[in-house]
C-alpha cells in the first residue's frame, strides 16, 4: 500500500516515514503543500496523510484542490490541532479520518487500514479469496485455516492484487503499490515476487494476463 | 470613614450661617451708624427746645420722656445749682462739655449734648444701650429668617445629595455582581459628569485588563499547541525505539529520542522566556548596561556553537557604549539573534557583531550571510510561533518573538536588512534617545 506522507516538522516526517515502512507500507514523504499536490497529481497513492500546518500552501488548501479534481484518495488529516472547529473543517474539506498530534504509530497505522478497507467496501478487516485470507493488521496470510509465511514484499504485493480482486495490475502498478521514492527496485523484482507467491499458494492462484500484467 | 453628604451638609449649613451672622453684623453696624444720627439730632433739638422755657418750677411730663428713648434732662442756673434734673439717674456728668460727647459712666456709655443759653446750661443726655438695643434688634431680624430656614435647608440637602450619589451605588452593584471575567465596560449613559470620569477610567481599566487577558488566552494556546509538536516526534520516536529489534538498532533510535527530548526542552524554556521578557510584565531593574562587554561576552559564549556549525563567529567595530536596560533581557536578545544567524549563515560562512553610535542612540547589528529573508516575509517572523516556510532546522519560533518583546520594552528599534555585501540578513537594534 503506498502512502503520500505530508508533513513538514523533519523528526515527525522521519519517524512516521520509518514506522509505517516497518508495518509494510510503501511512504513517500514531501514537506510542503506545493509538492503535496504534485505528488499526488503525478503518482497514485492509496492513502494521504495529510499535516494542516503547512509551509508554503494550507493542508487544507491541499485537500480542497485534491477534492476539486474528482480524486477520491482516502486523506487521513494529522495534526496538532484539535479545536471542534478545526476537526470540522478538516472533514468538510474532504478528510475522511482525523488524528490529533502526539498520536500512536500504532494507531495511525491501524486508522490507514480501516480507511482502505471502507474504499475498497468491505467491513470484513480480513480481505478473503477463496480460502484463502489476509490480515492486514498482523500481516498474517491463511490458506484453508493454515498460516502461510510471506516476506513483507510477497505481502504487499498479495495484499495490493486482492485489494482489487478480478482487476489487472500491471508490473508498473504494482511497483508503485510496495516501493516508495528512491527506494531501489530491481528490474525484474515484481517476477520475482510473484515467483515465490505462486511457490507459496499454488501456481493458479495469481493469473498472468499476458502483456498486461497479474490479477486474482 | 468620610462622607461626602455629612461633609456637604456641615460645609453648607456653617456656610449660611456664617453669610447670616456676617449680615446682621453689617445691619447692626448700619442701623448704629443711622441711629447715632438720629438721635443725635434728636438730643440737640430737645436740648433746644429746652432753651426758651423758663426753668422755674419746671415740671416735664414725664410721659413726654418715654421709658424707651430714656432721656435724662438737666439744668443748671448760672452759678452752677442745679435748676432741674427730669429723673435721678445715677453716675452722670455733673457738668459735661458743650456740645455733643460721649461719656464713660457707671452705669455705661451715655451720649450727652450741652448748650449754654443766658447762663444757663441745658444738658440732655441717653444712654447708649438703647441705641445698641435697636441695633440688634435689627440685626436679629435679618438673622432670624436663616435660622429659621436652616433645618429646612439641612434636610433638602441631605436629600438631594444622597439621591445625586445613588448613582455610584448603581456603578458599585454593577461591579460587584460581575464574575471575574465580565470585563465588557460599565453602562455610562445617564451618569452625572461628576462619576463619569470614575466609570470611564474604570472602563479604560477592565478593556486593558482584557486585552491583557486575551494576549495571555492566546499565549497558553498557542504554547499548548506548539508543544504538541515536539511530543507528538518524541511519542513516535519512542515507538520506534520499543521496536528497535537489534542493539545497535536501539542505540540510534534512543539518540532519535534524545535529539527530541532536547527540542521539547528548547521549546519550553524557549516559552518560559518569553512569558517572562513580555512587554506587560511588572517589575523591571535597569541599570547601565555596557553594550561593549555584553557583545564580547555573548559572541565568547556562542562561540563553540559557532565552531560546530564550522561558522567564522565574530566582534567586528564596537564602540564603547552604555546603555540603561536590563542585562539579563539585553544578553537573550542578542543571543537569540546569534543563534537565528549561526543557523542560517552559509557553510563555512560567517557571522559579525558589531556595536555602533549612530547619532545620538546605539546601534547593535548582527549580519550573516545566510540566505537572508525576502522583504515581505520580514515582518511575520517577529509572530510567535511563525517559522519560515521550508526552514529545514526546527526552531521553535519563538526566538525573534522574543527578541521582539525585549527590544520593546527598551524601546528600540529592529530592522531586519539585506547584508551589506552578498545574501545575507542585517538584524539592526537601534536602542535610542537613552544615553
Amino acid at each position: 500500500m503506498r502512502v503520500l506522507l505530508v508533513e513538514d516538522d523533519p523528526m515527525i516526517g522521519e519517524s512516521v516515514h520509518k514506522g509505517l515502512q516497518q508495518d509494510g507500507f510503501a511512504v513517500d514523504w514531501v514537506r510542503d503543500g506545493v509538492s503535496a499536490e504534485a505528488a499526488w497529481r503525478a503518482n497514485p497513492f492509496d492513502v494521504m496523510l495529510l499535516d494542516l500546518g503547512l509551509p508554503r500552501k494550507d493542508g487544507l488548501e491541499v485537500l480542497r484542490a485534491l477534492r476539486r479534481a474528482g480524486q477520491d484518495l482516502p486523506v487521513l488529516v494529522v495534526t496538532a490541532r484539535d479545536a471542534v472547529r478545526d476537526r470540522v473543517a478538516g472533514l468538510d474539506a474532504g478528510a475522511d479520518d482525523y488524528l490529533v498530534k502526539p498520536f500512536d504509530l500504532d494507531e495511525l497505522a491501524a486508522r490507514i487500514r480501516a480507511l482502505l478497507r471502507r474504499r475498497g467496501g468491505r467491513a470484513d478487516p480480513l480481505m478473503r479469496h477463496g480460502d484463502l485470507a489476509l490480515n492486514p493488521a498482523t500481516k498474517e496470510v491463511h490458506r484453508a485455516g493454515e498460516p502461510v509465511a510471506l516476506s513483507p514484499r510477497e505481502f504487499a504485493l498479495l495484499e495490493a492484487l486482492l485489494d482489487r480482486p478480478g482487476a489487472v495490475l500491471s508490473r508498473a502498478q504494482l511497483e508503485e503499490r510496495i516501493y516508495g521514492w528512491g527506494q531501489e527496485v530491481e528490474s525484474n523484482a515484481v517476477e520475482v515476487h510473484i515467483h515465490a507467491l505462486r511457490r507459496k499458494l499454488g501456481t493458479d492462484f495469481i493469473r498472468n494476463v499476458r502483456g498486461v500484467g497479474y490479477k486474482v | 470613614m468620610t462622607s461626602i453628604r455629612r461633609k456637604l451638609l456641615v460645609w453648607l449649613l456653617g456656610a449660611l450661617l456664617i453669610a447670616g451672622m456676617v449680615a446682621a453684623w453689617g445691619v447692626y453696624r448700619q442701623a448704629r451708624a443711622e441711629l447715632d444720627e438720629v438721635f443725635d439730632y434728636h438730643l440737640r433739638q430737645m436740648a433746644l427746645a429746652l432753651r426758651d422755657r423758663n426753668f422755674e418750677g419746671l415740671i416735664v411730663d414725664p410721659a413726654e420722656l418715654t421709658d424707651e428713648f430714656d432721656f435724662v434732662i438737666q439744668v443748671w442756673s448760672r452759678d452752677g445749682v442745679r435748676m432741674y434734673f427730669s429723673r435721678p439717674h445715677t453716675g452722670l456728668p455733673n457738668q459735661a462739655r458743650l456740645g455733643f460727647d460721649t461719656v464713660q459712666t457707671e452705669a455705661g456709655l451715655w451720649r450727652v449734648f450741652a448748650t449754654q443759653e443766658r447762663g444757663i446750661t441745658i444738658q440732655v443726655a441717653q444712654p447708649m444701650s438703647v441705641r445698641n438695643r435697636l441695633a440688634a434688634t435689627s440685626a436679629f431680624n435679618t438673622l432670624s429668617p436663616f435660622l429659621l430656614l436652616l433645618p429646612f435647608l439641612g434636610l433638602i440637602v441631605w436629600f438631594v445629595v444622597g439621591r445625586e450619589l445613588r448613582s455610584l451605588e448603581t456603578v458599585a452593584r454593577a461591579i460587584n455582581v460581575r464574575t471575574a471575567s465580565a470585563l465588557d465596560p460599565l453602562p455610562a449613559t445617564a451618569l452625572p459628569e461628576e462619576v463619569r470620569p470614575l466609570v470611564d477610567a474604570l472602563n479604560d481599566l477592565l478593556q486593558r485588563l482584557a486585552r491583557v487577558l486575551a494576549v495571555q488566552r492566546d499565549f497558553v494556546a498557542d504554547a499548548a499547541h506548539e508543544l504538541r509538536t515536539p511530543l507528538a516526534a518524541l511519542m513516535l520516536q519512542i515507538q520506534l525505539a520499543e521496536r528497535a529489534a537489534s542493539e545497535p538498532e536501539r542505540t540510534a533510535a534512543f539518540a532519535v529520542v534524545r535529539s527530541g527530548l532536547a527540542r521539547a526542552t528548547r521549546v519550553v524554556e524557549q516559552l518560559l522566556t518569553l512569558a517572562r521578557q513580555s512587554p506587560d510584565t511588572a517589575e523591571r531593574v535597569t541599570e547601565p548596561v555596557d553594550l561593549a562587554a555584553l557583545a564580547r561576552l555573548v559572541v565568547a559564549e556562542r562561540s563553540a556553537l559557532a565552531d560546530a556549525n564550522g561558522v567564522d563567529l565574530g566582534v567586528t567595530g564596537v564602540d564603547s557604549l552604555t546603555i540603561e536596560g536590563e542585562p539579563e533581557g539585553l544578553r537573550i536578545l542578542l543571543g537569540n539573534l546569534i543563534d537565528n544567524a549561526l543557523r542560517y549563515a552559509a557553510r563555512a560562512g560567517r557571522v559579525d557583531v558589531s556595536v555602533r553610535r549612530d547619532g545620538d542612540a546605539a546601534l547593535l547589528e548582527v549580519i550573516d550571510d545566510g540566505p537572508g529573508i525576502p522583504a515581505p516575509e520580514r515582518e511575520r517572523v517577529f509572530d510567535r510561533f511563525y517559522r519560515r516556510p521550508g526552514s529545514e532546522s526546527p526552531g521553535s519560533g519563538l526566538g525573534l518573538a522574543i527578541v521582539s518583546n525585549i527590544a520593546l520594552r527598551h524601546r528600540a528599534r529592529i530592522t531586519l536588512d539585506d547584508a551589506p555585501e552578498g545574501t545575507g540578513l542585517a538584524v539592526r537594534v537601534l536602542f535610542s534617545g537613552q544615553k
